[in-house]
């Protein structure tokens, strides 16, 4: 299985990567995107399995991101790990098509909890 | 006659709340300890203590904007904030540490914290993307809520600072 992982911060990046090992997804390709932009056209290149993706990020915010792809078709599994947890923020993503939200600060049982339906 | 202003009647007379109205210091320390925990370190506690003046600072802060508007700022010192870069790098931390990596690093903490922060503040706000350098002005003494504390026995403090200089006083 291959995820893409967006944020603009390469250390969240790494503490997603970290973090998703710890909750037991260790065997699956990871693919990184800096900004949302990046990842829309990561997604086209690369057909990742699943999206791992920041909300606040320069260029290409992650919700645009998510709209952009589900208005050009792509049916990608799409999730936010993201600081912005309240439920307005919430109901913006389902309502985009995000499968589910996880709120920074997490640990592995809240990546468990969220990834175990999505990732076989 | 003189009338000692207790912040009641800006409270009462006017929609622009200050931040104490908002939030406390008890909230601010609780969503830094649970960021620590999970950005720094399983281990990794924050000590609500004074750590005195701080050498060398660095600050790294977001802006909310909504009904209230303003910065949550972290500052440490310079050394510490590397120190916080190695300890969310772990074994991704280089020998040498660039400036952008603890930009990054510390920035990434004042985002978590701040978008937590946000997140306990009543009706729909905006937030920025981090920043990090020399803090922003506090524009309003009574519009901040501070908390001091230490982490590894250093000094960091986080303000809750509003944007906006104090309303005319009422007569």
């Amino acid at each position: 299985m291959k995820i893409l992982i967006a944020d603009d911060s390469r250390v969240m990046r790494q503490i997603v990567i970290r973090t998703l090992r710890q909750a037991g997804f260790d065997d699956h390709d990871i693919v990184e995107a800096e900004d949302g932009a990046d990842a829309y056209a990561k997604v086209g290149a690369e057909k990742p399995d699943l999206v791992l993706s920041d909300w606040n990020m320069p260029n290409m915010t992650g919700i645009e991101c998510l709209q952009a792809l589900r208005s050009a078709g792509s049916t990608v599994p799409f999730g936010f790990v993201t600081s912005e947890g309240s439920p307005e923020m919430r109901e913006k993503a389902a309502n985009a098509g995000a499968l589910f939200l996880i709120a920074k600060p997490f640990n592995e049982d809240t990546f468990q909890e969220a990834l175990s339906g999505v990732i076989a | 006659m003189t009338t000692l202003d207790s912040g009641e009647r800006r409270r009462t007379s006017d929609t622009r709340p200050v931040i104490t109205d908002l939030i406390d210091e008890v909230t601010v320390e609780s969503i830094a300890q649970e960021a620590w925990i999970s950005l720094v370190g399983e281990d990794e506690v924050l000590v609500p203590l004074p750590g005195g003046p701080v050498a060398d600072p660095v600050s790294s802060w977001v802006d909310v904007v909504g009904p209230w508007t303003g910065s949550v700022v972290l500052t440490t010192g310079r050394r510490t904030a590397e120190e916080l870069t190695r300890a969310l790098l772990r074994e991704h931390s280089p020998e040498v540490l660039e400036d952008e990596d603890v930009a990054d690093a510390f920035g990434e903490i004042a985002n978590v914290v701040g978008g937590n922060v946000k997140a306990a503040l009543p009706g729909s706000s905006g937030l920025s993307l981090p920043d990090v350098g020399e803090a922003p002005a506090l524009r309003n003494p009574d519009d901040l809520c501070r908390v001091e504390l230490q982490w590894r026995g250093e000094p960091l403090s986080i303000s809750v600072q509003g944007a906006l200089p104090p309303l005319p006083a009422v007569s």
